[in-house]
């Protein structure tokens, strides 16, 4: 089988591609800079897993490094392979469905294509397919093809190594290997791949993650960083911070228990787990890297705030979630406490103006209002032996 | 990562979890702690050498002190460097370090004899103390030059003007950059005593702990505060002190020198480049 990994990054190659090697692939990487270098040049790369288990590491053959300007090329490989996994970012989505798009006009096999955008985003799929689709001629029978995104589970926090060494990088990640994908918008024969999980709701899915997991990971970040600590690993070992992630992930499964079922929605074992991977040390994941980009995170939909929203269509009250997004208007700006730098944010600021247009007349804004204003009156960074204060519901 | 953690033995009546609870963590985290002990074993000088990617120097022995000395020479790098923390244990060298960066201090003075102190005493008592001292061993407050007979001093005689506290012992906590207030009964006999009780930084106290750390260069430190007629004065600097009375301190101390190993594993200095010393140390 052959595969063609567009995006060398942490999730292409740290996930997907070590994947796909174990499913048996045969790789092509396809992507720009140092790193295609780096693997033209050593012809593999790393994977190490860790966790409080211990750790274990694969070495990644790489068949071919094509560099994305090489259009022919790239298309030449789309065309023979079975599955292209892309890892770009949504937003550079658009930038790589002309190599697509070329490679679906260039096969010949009758076998479908599979492609899965590893982006964790809802509409990743269908966004792909759309801008493959202006790409191609008209009545070119691009339905017998797949297009679908995909839901990671793994956390890749970075790559060790420079890539204009003549060692290959190593990606470090943790060991779950589970991800998501839309069944109904996949065509068969699908390989057979360690962790696929083939799902019909995949906006479902992804809530879930988004909303317990993500919501829990941020908390810890956003309220971690208030306390002055830099790790994940650290913390989420703090028992406000950990109290604080478990109400927003309880309501968050809350919110999605209403809409999707409790099925769906799972329980206490799961956050338990949940937690213990925020405590894996290996990941060396700093809170500054998880809580960065706050006001995307803040934004209607996302982590918080959408988990809010499906509380309040279900009539559950949350506490957790305007908390930890009244932390996440603290982050934004600002510096780390450890910098000496860092002041207490001036009030009130854009972010949490933002969100309050964003969700006007909703009882998440006024909750997360109100939560900053305690922030801000009781607890500054600055502050002695800082509790948070938490609101009664 | 490798850590060596240049502390003394945990004596069985020594009740503070934090020290140990920071070593369990570190190594849970992964890395390898070893816990160094000069006092309890003979250490042949030809064998110093650095083995470890970073130094704690938390033992407050003169041996211990030397030894990071020693380590520091051989190109260790240490939390907290250790011209920082030869410089806290001299209170000659401290308080002129900290005067010189605006910090408010007592009126200070330096004698060979505790007599040319006597003068000074028309305008108030003094406070006398070994300038390596610690715990409050040592320390006479002086209100006559008659007393001034009993100040043993070996060669250099450290004095303060006394500024009568207000309440309790106030002892300031820094760990990265958060501040921490403690206030506790002296002396402190008792664990619970020493954890005390929160008191609340002011945004002008903040200002000036943190002045402390900038003019040392470093994130973690401990104050001595005194709280007179309404004003602040630092009258001891520690560069690793027990830190009783912090909040999830273990986690916090354990969370500051990971990050500091991380960065000397990548060749980067211990303690970050931001907290560079207004003052030279």
């Amino acid at each position: 089988v052959r595969a063609v990994v567009i995006g060398p990054g942490r999730i292409g190659l740290g996930f997907a591609g070590e994947l796909l090697d174990r499913a048996g692939a045969k790789l092509t990487v396809v992507g720009r800079g140092e790193v295609v270098d780096n693997l033209r040049r050593t012809g593999r790369y790393r994977v190490r897993l860790v966790d409080q288990g211990g750790e274990r590491e694969r070495e990644i053959p790489v068949r071919r490094a094509l560099y994305a300007a090489d259009v022919k090329a790239v298309a030449a490989e789309i065309a023979r392979a079975r599955l292209v996994a892309v890892a770009v970012r949504p937003e550079n989505l658009g930038a790589i469905a002309p190599l697509i798009a070329a490679g679906l006009e260039a096969r010949t096999r009758k076998k479908p294509l599979n492609v899965i955008a590893f982006e964790n985003s809802v509409d990743a799929g269908p966004n792909l397919r759309a801008a493959v689709a202006e790409r191609l001629p008209s009545g070119f029978p691009l339905e017998r093809h797949g297009f679908s995104g995909a839901i990671v589970s793994r956390a890749v926090s970075g790559v060790l190594g420079e890539p204009e060494d003549r060692e290959p990088l190593t990606f470090l990640g943790d060991p779950y290997e589970r991800f998501e994908v839309h069944k109904p918008s996949l065509r068969k024969p699908l390989p057979e791949i360690p962790g696929l999980v083939r799902v019909k709701d995949f906006e479902a899915a992804f809530n879930r993650k988004l909303y317990v997991f993500s919501a829990g990971h941020v908390t810890v970040a956003y309220l971690g960083f208030l306390k002055g600590y830099r790790y994940v690993h650290a913390a989420v070992r703090d028992p406000e911070v950990r109290t604080a992630a478990l109400e927003a992930m309880r309501e968050g499964q809350q919110g999605l228990a209403a809409r999707y079922g409790e099925a769906l929605a799972g329980g206490e074992p799961e956050l338990q787990a949940i937690l213990w991977r925020f405590e894996n040390a290996g990941l060396n994941d700093p809170v500054a890297r998880v809580g960065r980009d706050p006001r995307r995170k803040l934004k209607r939909g996302e982590r918080l705030a959408g988990a809010a929203g499906l509380c309040e269509a279900a009539g559950v009250p949350v506490a957790g979630l305007p908390l930890a997004a009244a932390a996440a208007v603290c982050f934004d700006g600002a510096s780390h406490p450890a910098d000496g730098s860092a002041k207490q944010p001036s009030a009130p600021p854009s972010a949490l103006r933002e969100i309050c247009a964003a969700q006007a007349g909703s009882g998440f804004s006024d909750s997360v209002t109100a939560a900053w204003e305690r922030f801000s009156s009781s607890w500054t960074r600055d502050a002695p032996l800082v509790r948070l204060s938490r609101p009664k519901t | 990562m490798r850590i060596g953690m240049l502390m003394a033995r945990h004596p069985r009546s020594k009740v503070s979890p934090i020290m140990p609870e920071v070593v369990e963590l570190l190594t849970g985290w992964g890395a390898e702690v070893e816990i160094l002990c000069p006092e309890d074993e003979l250490t042949p000088l030809s064998d110093v050498r650095v083995e470890h990617d970073v130094y704690v120097l938390k033992s407050g022995s003169e041996l211990a002190l030397s030894l990071a000395g020693a380590l520091h020479a051989a190109g260790a790098t240490i939390v907290n460097p250790y011209p920082v923390a030869a410089a806290c244990r001299d209170k000659v060298i401290a308080t002129r370090v900290l005067q010189s960066a605006g910090v408010p201090t007592p009126e200070t003075y330096l004698a060979a004899q505790a007599g040319e102190l006597a003068p000074l005493l028309d305008y108030g008592p003094l406070v006398v103390k070994p300038y390596r001292g610690t715990n409050g061993v040592g320390v006479h407050l002086v209100w006559d030059p008659d007393q001034l007979d009993d100040v043993a001093h070996g060669g250099v005689i450290f004095a303060q003007r006394y500024h009568k506290p207000e309440g309790r012992d106030r002892k300031i906590y820094v760990i990265g950059g958060q501040v921490f207030g403690v206030k506790r009964v002296w002396p402190a006999r008792t664990y619970e005593e020493k954890l005390g009780e929160p008191f609340t930084i002011t945004p002008e106290l903040r200002e000036i702990v943190l002045a402390c750390g900038r003019a040392f260069g470093i994130e973690l430190y401990g104050l001595d505060i005194i709280m007179s007629e309404g004003n602040p004065y630092v009258v001891d600097i520690s560069s690793f002190p027990g830190f009783k009375g912090v909040p999830e301190a273990s986690l916090r101390l354990a969370d500051y020198l990971y990050a500091a190993a991380e960065r000397a594993v990548r060749g980067e200095p211990a303690v970050p480049v931001g907290a560079a010393p207004e003052v030279a140390a």
